[in-house]
This record gives C-alpha cells, sequence and structure tokens, in this order.
C-alpha cells in the first residue's frame, strides 16, 4: 500500500473543488446576469414621484382643471400590533366585515409571481410593503382618522394629488380620470397599478402632456423595506416635472352659457372661431356634474348610473352622434352646383310640391331665395343636376360619375371623415358614395331618383355637430379652415402641428358670396326661415334645418357665422325632437350665444327666457 | 537564544504571510460589511469591526504564546488537553439555549465556542495516537481507537447541536486514510469469514473515504444542481439543465485528470492511470444521473422533503431564503464588484443576507469585489492548503506530519462548505469562513491551530524520529 500517493488523492481533492468553484462563480458573477436583477428586486428600489397633472386654462385665463389634495389611508402589515378591528373599522366609518374584505381584497389584488425556475406561484403582497387601505380621503376626512391613527400602528396617511374642476361646465370636453387598466399598464410602462389615466375627452388625448415626468428615486432598502441610502448616491435619479398647462380655445363662460341655454333639452352646441379653428364651445346636453368623476370611490358611485341614464349624459353628442344635417346641407349641395357649372346665382325653380313637400312661399327666383326659403323642389332640381350631368349615356354609370364628383367635394369639407380634432370619441359621420349604394341598391341598379333625399340633407346622409360648425366655419372663410381644436398652446409652445396647417374646400372663394347672401336673407329679409336669429346690431348669415326622424318630433337645427363682414364666430346649434323646427328652436340659441360671445352680454332677454325655460318632455 | 533566532528562521513565511494577508482582509470585509456611519471608527469597540480588532490582538497574543511553549508540550499534554476540551464540550450541554443551540460558554459578547476549540484538542490526540501506532500491522483496535477519538466531541457537538461543526469533523477522516487508518480489518474480518476468500487488503476498503466523500458530494450537488437551468447571457435560447452541467464539469475534470497524469506519471502507469480515470468518471457520471433519476422519480411531498433538507425549498423565513440571497449578493457582484462599502443585498444595514457578518461573510466580499476578488480569495485557500500539506509532508515526525493535515482538512472543510453554501452547491449548514467570519471563537481557535503548525514546522529539524 503506497501511502504518500495518497497525498496526490488529497491534493486532487481540493484543487478539484478549488477549480470547479472557481468556474461556478465565474458562470455566477461574469456570465449569468440573473442575479443582478435579482439582488435589484431585492435591495434596490424605485421610488416614483407622481407630479401633479399639468392644469388647463380657458381662453381668458381661467384655470378650468386644476389639481387637489386628497389623502389615502395606508398599511404596512408587518407593523400592524394588536389591531382592534372593531374599533378600526369605528374609527373610518366601515364594519368590521368590511374592513376584513378590504385587507383580503389587497392581499388578492397583488397577484402572483410565478418563478420560472421552480414552476411555482408565491403572491406577490408582502407584509412588508405598504398599500393603500383607504384611497381618496378628503381633508374632512383625514382630519378626523389622523389624529387616532398613533393606537393603530401599521396605519398612516399619505397625501396625493387629484383633479378638480372649479367650473361645473365642459364635463364632455375634459373628460376624467380612472384608474389604468392591467392592458394599459402593459402597453406603457410609465404605469403602475393605481395609477389614474385620463379615460376621455382631453384628459385622454393629451395624457402624454398631461401626466408629466415622473420622479425617480433610485433607493437601497433593507429587508424591512425601509430606505437606507440613495443608490449610488442618486446618480441616476430623476426629479418630477409637472406636465406643462394647455390654453383652450374654449371661452368658459361662453360654454356655461351654451349649456344653461340647453338646459331641460337633448341637444349641442359648438362655435368655432373660423380664423384660427379653435373650438370656443362645445355644449353636449345633458352633461353632468364634472366633480362627481373624481377619484375611485366617486367613479364607482355614479358612473353606473350615468352610464344608464336614458339621456347618456357620458356621451359627447358634438362629436359622437351622427345627425343627418336637413336643410342646413342645401348650402353645400349650393357650393357644390355652382362650382360645376351645372346652375347659376340666378337659376330659378318653381316650388312644386308634387315632387317633394315644402311650405308655402314664393317661388325661388335665384340662389340666394332658395336659400332663404330653403325650399325642398329647388333643391332636388339642383341635385338632379348634380348626379346626373349627362357625362354617361346609362343614367347608372352617370349617376356614378356624378355622385363620386359630389363626394370629393364633401370631403373637402371634413365630411365623411374622423376630423383630426384633439379630443377622443370623434365619429365620422356618412357620406354615401358609389360603393355604399351599390351595397345598397346593386351596382348600376340606383340613380338620382333612388338617392335623391340627400339634397335636402335627409337619407344616407348624417354629419356630427361638431362637423356642421366647422362647414359654417369654412363658408365665414370661404373655402378653408384651420382643423376644430381645443388646445391653442401647451405649456410655451402653440398648437400641436396639424392645427396650423390650413385645409382647402375644393370650391372657388367667388361662389361663396351668393350662398351667403343667401344666409343673411334666411335672418334678415321676410319669409327668411331664420328671423327668430336676428339680431339688431350684428348681421348673422345662417341657415335653418329641420331634420325628420322618424322616433318622435323633428330634430331643429341651425348653423350661423357672425358678424358677416368679419366672422369671428361660426356656430352649429343641435336640438333633438324640438317640435317647431329649426326656426323656433336652434336659430334663436344660435343667437344668443353669437350675442353672448360677441358683446359679453344678452339684450335679447325674452328670447333668452324662452329658450332657458324649454323643457322637452323627454327630459322629465 | 539559538532557538529564538531559528524560530524567525525556521518558520514558513509563506504560510505565515497567507495567513496575515487573508486576516487583513476578512477584517476590511468585517468593517465593510458591519460599518456605521455613527461610528466609522475601525476601534470603535462597540461595533462589531472593534470588537473582531480586539478578537484579532487576542489571537495573535495566543500566536505569541504558542510560539515561546516548546512544541513538545502539544504531543506530550494531548490527551489532557483533549479532556480538556470534551469537557467544556460537556458543560456547555448545560448552558441556556441561544438561537436554538447550547454552544456558547462565558458572558454576553464574550462567549467562546468549545466546539470550535475541540478541533485542536482532537487535532492534537489523533495525531498523537497514530504517531504512537504502527500502520502496517493494524487491527481493528486500532481502527476503533482512531474512530472514537473523533467520535466522541462528534456526539457531545451534535447533542448541542451543532450540525456545520459535526460535519467539520469528518474532516479527520481524510487525515486517517492519509495515514493509511482505513477500514479493511472490520471489512476483511467480515469478507474472510467467507469460505475460500483470504484477502489482505481490499481496494474498496483501503480507499473507503475518499469514495465515501466523492459519493456523497456528487450525491448533494447533483441534488442542489437537479432543478437549476443555466442560462448564458451570450447565447440567448440556450438553456443547460443543472444536471447535464454536473456531467459537463466532471467530465472536464477527468480531462484535466487525464492531461495531469500522463505529464507526472511514468511511462508504464500510464495506462492504469488512464484506466482508472476514465472508470472513476464513468462511475461518476453514473451515480450521477442515478441521483438524478432517482430524485426526478420521487412524488412531490418526498422532492420537498429533501429539498427542505438541502435548504432548495421556496420558504422566505427557512433556510432557501438564506441561500437565495445569498447567491444573489454573490452573482450581482459582476467581473470587478460593486466596489468596497457599496454592498447592496449583502450589507448588515439592508439585512437581506442574515449573518452576513458571520456564516455568509462570503456575500458581501463577493459582491464588493465581484470575480476578481472570489477569484483570488479562492485562490488563497488554494495556496494554503496546498502549501500546508507541502509542509506536513516534509515532517519527520508522524505526531507532525497527521497535525498539518487536521489543519488542511479543518481548513478546507470550512472553505468548501461556506463557499459551497453561498454559490448554491452546498446545503446551509453554518460554519464560519475561516479568518473572515466575525467571531472570537473562530478566529482564535483558528489561529492557535495556525501558529502550532507554524511552530511544529519551524522545530521540525529538532525532533528525531
Ligand atoms: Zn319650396
Amino acid at each position: 500500500m503506497n501511502l504518500d500517493a495518497r497525498r496526490y488523492v488529497i491534493l486532487a481533492f481540493i484543487l478539484m473543488v478549488g477549480i470547479i468553484y472557481t468556474s461556478r462563480l465565474f458562470y455566477m458573477q461574469v456570465v449569468d446576469d440573473q442575479w443582478v436583477l435579482r439582488a435589484q428586486e431585492i435591495a434596490e428600489k424605485r421610488w416614483e414621484i407622481t407630479p401633479p397633472r399639468g392644469v388647463l386654462f380657458d381662453r381668458t385665463g381661467k384655470k378650468i382643471v386644476s389639481n387637489r389634495t386628497y389623502y389615502n389611508l395606508m398599511m404596512v402589515e408587518a407593523e400592524i400590533r394588536d389591531l382592534d378591528t372593531a374599533k378600526f373599522a369605528k374609527l373610518i366609518g366601515w364594519t368590521r366585515e368590511e374592513v376584513c374584505e378590504r385587507f383580503k381584497e389587497i392581499v388578492r389584488g397583488e397577484g402572483t409571481y410565478y418563478n420560472k425556475n421552480t414552476g411555482k406561484r408565491t403572491p406577490n403582497y408582502q407584509k412588508i410593503r405598504a398599500y393603500p387601505f383607504m384611497k381618496e380621503l378628503t381633508l374632512e376626512e383625514v382630519a378626523r382618522i389622523a389624529p387616532h391613527l398613533d393606537n393603530f400602528p401599521g396605519f398612516y396617511e399619505e397625501v396625493t394629488s387629484m383633479r378638480s374642476y372649479p367650473y361645473a361646465n365642459g364635463a364632455n370636453i375634459v373628460g376624467y380620470l380612472s384608474e389604468v387598466s392591467q392592458e394599459e399598464i402593459d402597453e406603457d410602462h410609465f404605469y403602475k397599478p393605481g395609477d389614474n389615466i385620463g379615460k376621455a375627452g382631453l384628459e385622454r388625448f393629451y395624457e402624454k402632456e398631461l401626466r408629466g415626468r415622473k420622479g425617480i428615486r433610485y433607493i437601497v432598502t433593507s429587508a424591512m423595506n425601509n430606505a437606507i441610502e440613495s443608490y449610488a448616491d442618486g446618480k441616476y435619479d430623476t426629479s418630477a416635472l409637472q406636465g406643462p398647462p394647455l390654453k383652450l380655445g374654449v371661452d368658459i363662460n361662453l360654454q356655461a352659457y351654451g349649456e344653461k341655454l340647453l338646459k331641460g333639452k337633448r341637444g349641442c352646441i359648438v362655435a368655432i372661431e373660423p380664423s384660427t379653428g379653435e373650438i370656443l364651445a362645445l355644449v353636449s346636453s345633458p352633461s353632468y356634474y364634472p366633480n362627481l368623476m373624481i377619484g375611485k370611490r366617486n367613479i364607482s358611485m355614479y358612473y353606473p348610473k350615468l352610464i344608464l341614464d336614458p339621456n347618456t349624459p357620458l356621451l359627447p353628442r358634438p362629436l359622437a352622434s351622427e345627425y343627418p344635417p336637413g336643410s342646413t346641407f342645401k348650402l353645400l349641395n349650393s357650393l357644390i352646383a355652382l362650382q360645376e357649372g351645372v346652375i347659376t346665382p340666378s337659376f330659378g325653380v318653381a316650388c312644386n310640391k308634387s315632387v317633394v313637400g315644402c311650405h308655402n312661399h314664393a317661388s325661388a327666383g335665384n340662389l340666394a331665395d332658395a336659400i332663404k326659403h330653403s325650399c325642398n323642389p329647388y333643391y332636388y332640381a339642383v341635385m338632379r343636376r348634380i348626379v346626373q350631368q349627362n357625362r354617361k349615356k346609362s343614367v347608372f354609370a352617370d349617376a356614378e360619375v356624378g355622385l363620386n364628383r359630389w363626394v370629393d367635394y364633401m370631403k373637402s369639407f371634413g365630411l365623411g371623415l374622423t376630423l383630426e380634432t384633439d379630443i377622443t370619441g370623434l365619429r365620422p359621420g356618412r357620406i354615401p358614395d358609389v360603393a355604399f349604394y351599390d351595397k345598397w341598391y346593386g351596382h348600376h341598379r340606383w340613380a338620382f331618383s333612388t338617392i335623391r333625399s340627400i339634397s335636402i340633407g335627409q337619407g344616407e346622409v348624417t354629419i356630427t355637430p361638431l362637423q356642421m360648425a366647422n362647414v359654417a366655419a369654412i363658408i365665414a372663410n370661404k373655402g378653408w379652415y384651420y382643423t376644430p381644436h381645443f388646445v391653442k398652446s401647451i405649456g410655451e409652445n402653440g398648437p400641436l402641428p396639424q392645427y396650423r396647417k390650413k385645409h382647402f374646400s375644393k370650391i372657388d372663394t367667388k361662389y361663396y358670396d351668393v350662398v351667403i347672401e343667401g344666409m343673411r336673407r334666411v335672418v334678415y329679409e321676410p319669409g327668411g326661415t331664420g328671423r327668430r336669429a336676428l339680431l339688431k346690431d350684428i348681421v348673422i348669415c345662417g341657415k335653418t334645418g329641420t331634420v325628420q326622424n322618424p322616433h318622435g318630433e323633428d330634430h331643429s337645427t341651425f348653423i350661423a357665422f357672425a358678424p358677416m363682414d368679419q366672422p369671428k364666430i361660426a356656430i352649429a346649434v343641435f336640438i333633438e325632437n324640438a317640435k317647431g323646427g329649426g326656426g323656433l328652436w336652434a336659430a334663436p340659441t344660435a343667437s344668443l350665444m353669437i350675442e353672448k360671445y360677441l358683446k359679453r352680454k344678452v339684450t335679447e332677454k325674452e328670447r333668452e327666457k324662452t329658450i332657458i325655460e324649454a323643457v322637452f318632455s323627454y327630459m322629465r | 537564544m539559538r532557538k529564538g533566532d531559528s524560530l524567525v528562521a525556521h518558520m514558513d513565511w509563506a504560510l505565515f504571510v497567507t495567513y496575515i494577508i487573508m486576516l487583513i482582509i476578512g477584517m476590511a470585509t468585517v468593517y465593510s460589511v458591519a460599518y456605521n456611519e455613527e461610528h466609522p471608527n475601525i476601534f470603535e469597540y462597540s461595533e462589531k469591526y472593534g470588537k473582531q480588532l480586539v478578537w484579532l490582538g487576542i489571537s495573535l497574543f495566543l500566536g505569541l504564546i504558542v510560539f515561546l511553549i516548546d512544541s513538545d508540550i502539544y504531543r506530550k499534554f494531548s490527551v489532557p488537553i483533549y479532556m480538556f476540551t470534551l469537557f467544556l464540550l460537556v458543560i456547555v450541554l448545560f448552558t441556556p439555549k441561544i438561537n436554538g443551540a447550547s454552544a456558547w460558554l462565558g458572558i454576553g459578547s464574550m462567549g467562546v465556542q468549545p466546539a470550535e476549540f475541540a478541533k485542536i484538542g482532537t487535532a492534537l490526540l489523533l495525531a498523537r495516537f497514530i504517531s504512537t501506532v504502527n500502520v502496517k500491522q493494524q487491527n481493528i483496535q486500532t481502527v476503533l481507537i482512531a474512530n472514537a477519538i473523533i467520535l466522541v466531541p462528534m456526539v457531545l457537538i451534535l447533542l448541542q447541536p451543532d450540525a456545520g461543526t459535526f460535519v467539520v469533523f469528518t474532516s479527520f477522516l481524510f487525515v486517517m486514510y492519509r495515514e493509511g487508518i482505513t477500514y479493511d480489518p472490520l471489512i476483511l474480518r467480515v469478507i474472510n469469514r467467507i469460505p475460500g476468500i483470504r484477502f489482505k487488503e481490499t481496494w474498496v476498503g483501503g480507499h473507503f473515504i475518499p469514495i465515501l466523500f466523492v459519493v456523497v458530494i456528487l450525491s448533494i450537488v447533483t441534488l442542489l444542481m437537479s432543478n437549476e437551468v443555466l442560462e448564458f447571457s451570450f447565447l440567448p435560447n440556450v438553456k443547460v439543465p443543472g444536471f447535464y452541467s454536473v456531467v459537463a464539469t466532471l467530465f472536464i475534470i477527468a480531462l484535466l485528470f487525464l492531461i495531469f497524469l500522463r505529464v507526472v506519471s511514468a511511462r508504464r502507469e500510464r495506462g492504469r492511470a488512464t484506466l482508472v480515470v476514465v472508470l472513476g468518471f464513468s462511475m461518476a457520471a453514473g451515480l450521477s444521473s442515478m441521483v438524478n433519476y432517482g430524485f426526478q422519480s420521487l412524488r412531490q411531498h418526498q422532492k420537498d422533503r429533501i429539498e427542505l433538507f438541502l435548504g432548495m425549498k421556496e420558504d422566505p423565513n427557512g433556510k432557501d431564503y438564506n441561500r437565495n440571497r445569498a447567491m444573489a449578493a454573490v452573482g450581482s457582484g459582476g467581473f470587478l464588484g460593486k466596489g468596497y462599502r457599496e454592498a447592496s443585498v449583502s450589507s448588515v444595514r439592508s439585512n437581506h443576507v442574515p449573518e452576513s457578518e458571520t456564516d455568509f461573510i462570503f456575500c458581501p466580499f463577493a459582491e464588493e469585489w465581484g470575480f476578481a476578488g472570489t477569484f483570488v480569495l479562492v485562490s488563497l485557500y488554494m495556496f494554503m492548503l496546498v502549501r500546508i500539506i507541502i509542509i506536513a509532508e516534509r515532517q519527520r515526525a508522524v505526531f507532525n506530519r497527521v497535525y498539518a493535515y487536521t489543519v488542511a482538512m479543518i481548513l478546507f472543510y470550512h472553505f468548501a462548505i461556506n463557499i459551497g453554501m453561498n454559490i448554491g452547491f452546498a446545503p446551509v449548514i453554518g460554519i464560519p469562513l475561516p479568518f473572515f467570519s466575525y467571531g472570537g471563537s473562530s478566529i482564535m481557535s483558528f489561529s492557535v491551530m495556525m501558529f502550532i503548525l507554524l511552530k511544529l514546522d519551524s522545530q521540525r529539524r529538532d525532533v528525531l524520529q
């Protein structure tokens, strides 16, 4: 037995372990990076500081969306000692069961962590972490609870910032915030559970601007989760930055006035400054009180009620409701016919009620009078000339050509397509084209006589009130528009670039004059349909519309701009199921808005009173 | 004063300097881990580094005393020293339990652990015993006495209970193996009862201990790795199951051995050496795959039990907690580490790795110095162990040689288990990392052990045996 050789066995043993350990250390420390991530999970923590959201001002500098301080009641389970649940429940005004249920909800709400190496799931909930036990307490509530929290170790209050709406108006414009969904978290790592995100309106459209930049502090934490020190002396830290203030083109007083006028009615008012495309007011009635939609507690209480309300207060009607435009559409058909050269301003048609119904008026001997009287047979004749230009032998093929040309003009007015307005919830409306009718009636199975109701803005045509107002602005500008938008400046910068680009209609400027003259006659000449919009010292050009609909009374609509020479405001008013047509309800409403905006006061008190006091049956 | 001159002249400076370097690195690590901004002074006694400095001072003072005493005293008084340490091991069982074990003698923070010193007593007596017997004519009595010397303190330590030190005591078996005290007499007695068989020695009996240890270690490592999946950052989508990496490592080791043996061994022995390596590799790989297959085919609750025992189970408050966090700390060190006093996971203040100043002190060191540091540390240990074995083999006295081997093997055990549990290769059993871990008992016992060795070595020429 060679005992001396055994030293080599022992040496080999030792060196083998040394080599194996060195390679294992090399693998762990240099090759495999899972340990770095694991160490970060364990010891480093990002502390996110959420800045208050950017605030919103109206065109006159009034703060219409601001922030308010709220409080969360936080809980750290590991620090809870001998909790008297009955006492605690009493303090926060809950029952014991609710307290226990809330605790379980927090634990469950954190989900589980899946370890891919072992295939096991462990709860994410950690006793040493702080979780909000009650959210969004007001100062009054926290003032009642906080002094007693010393008796309940493991609970403390924390300050948070939430929205506040100093004016009760414009809820459908600004929208609201709500907690992020899991999909939103997955899509954008800016958010973590419990964060708020804009869910509708400007809050949603300008989410990226308004949310600002989160401040991030990297800290080294201990096993008890308390911060020990800044990581790397704060080298990687960033400070929180509040989002820039947004200045809106909206005049909050005009907005409030519009909401007042439409009280008791379903309807919309959209007012635009023609020279800039800035939206001055966008009234959707009925609306809701914006402060109801602040915070999880309020939203869970009021949202179900609002969503179930048959008058749909959450629906931003001016953007999303697609109505037939009615007789206001005749303005566009006039312009297209002039541009196409199928009529001249002196074109006249006898009011023959055998073709289509009309009211009693002297036959229009020219275009301006046809607009004044809103003569239906006249526009059948006009539309026939647009659609059937005898460019093809077959009447069907000919109608195809004519309709195609007509659709092109309509698109140039921003119709049948979704405007690039800076808000969510926009609908395109519908300008029926060849494909649409082919689908409806079959290829070469339709001609003007089939589709004639579009000549008076009925039938298959729908447009939104925002688009109607934009049409008024285009006519006021005699042929061009900026896309209607709300925000005129973001912080130090102007509006988004897409709102600095002029769009042109395909109608030559010269053809607008006669249409505008017709619109003046609507209001200022005897026999005009919009006489109730008349103002003494402002010249309003307008056009009424009475929209037949199968579900009840006619809708009343009116589009206008004023003053005639240098238009400052273009407006569309749409009132649902208003007995009495465009001239009776929409026209005076528009005139009140115009006067309010241009003169800052309303002289037509009687007119104002009639409109405000009108409550339609469906609203009772 | 001729003796005094020879002390310095004949001392093994390489070993001594390595020892001092390790003490310094260890002290620096304790200072880093336990650093308290309010008492930054390293001499601050209220902090752990202040205390550790005192322990270092006491250790070096004890070393000086050891050097001044004639080395023969250890051989002569090995029996009383052994009995005294046994006596302490008995007394300590009657002390109140601290952290679940009756391991401490003394008052407050100045307590000592008799188990640490029992290693020295056992080492001395074992050396004494082996130096008095002729291994060529060993019988059952020799084997039993040698084993009894080890077993008595082991049993007492297990009663505390202190599993870590208990395991460390099996390192003496390697020393016995080196000295030729094997289990052969026992095995032969059984085997030779069979009619017609008359063995003088058996290969298994002779190499029983290393074989046993290879089997045990390989099994444990295979179990620990069987759930792991290795990934490589530079090779995306490549996942190597833990078991394959064990076999691959075995293969690489076998190749290294083949090359090593080709260089070292004589031409005529080459064939046999190659055969041994190939056989060894196939047996090891076979064993590893058997253990892996056996483990994978176990039912879940049986698996759970084994995993819990080895500290692999997901138990946030249990052993695996320490192991996981320790591995995260070590692995996050990277190549150059996070920098001195920059450990974020394993500093005492963050408390993510419990015991990071004692049993898990390798963590903060690895986290702060990265692979560069751990490579140096492992190399230092390797150098120290090889150096001690070189010293052992140059002794004329059997007593000295046996003692030197016990020192080497005890240090090796502590090194292998302690670092092993930081890198997921060993179950979590609490034993200190020699010269690094905070704590008086370990630093004193390892120092005394080291100085006795240096003293014996420096006087090796005086001994004529
Ligand atoms: Zn007519």
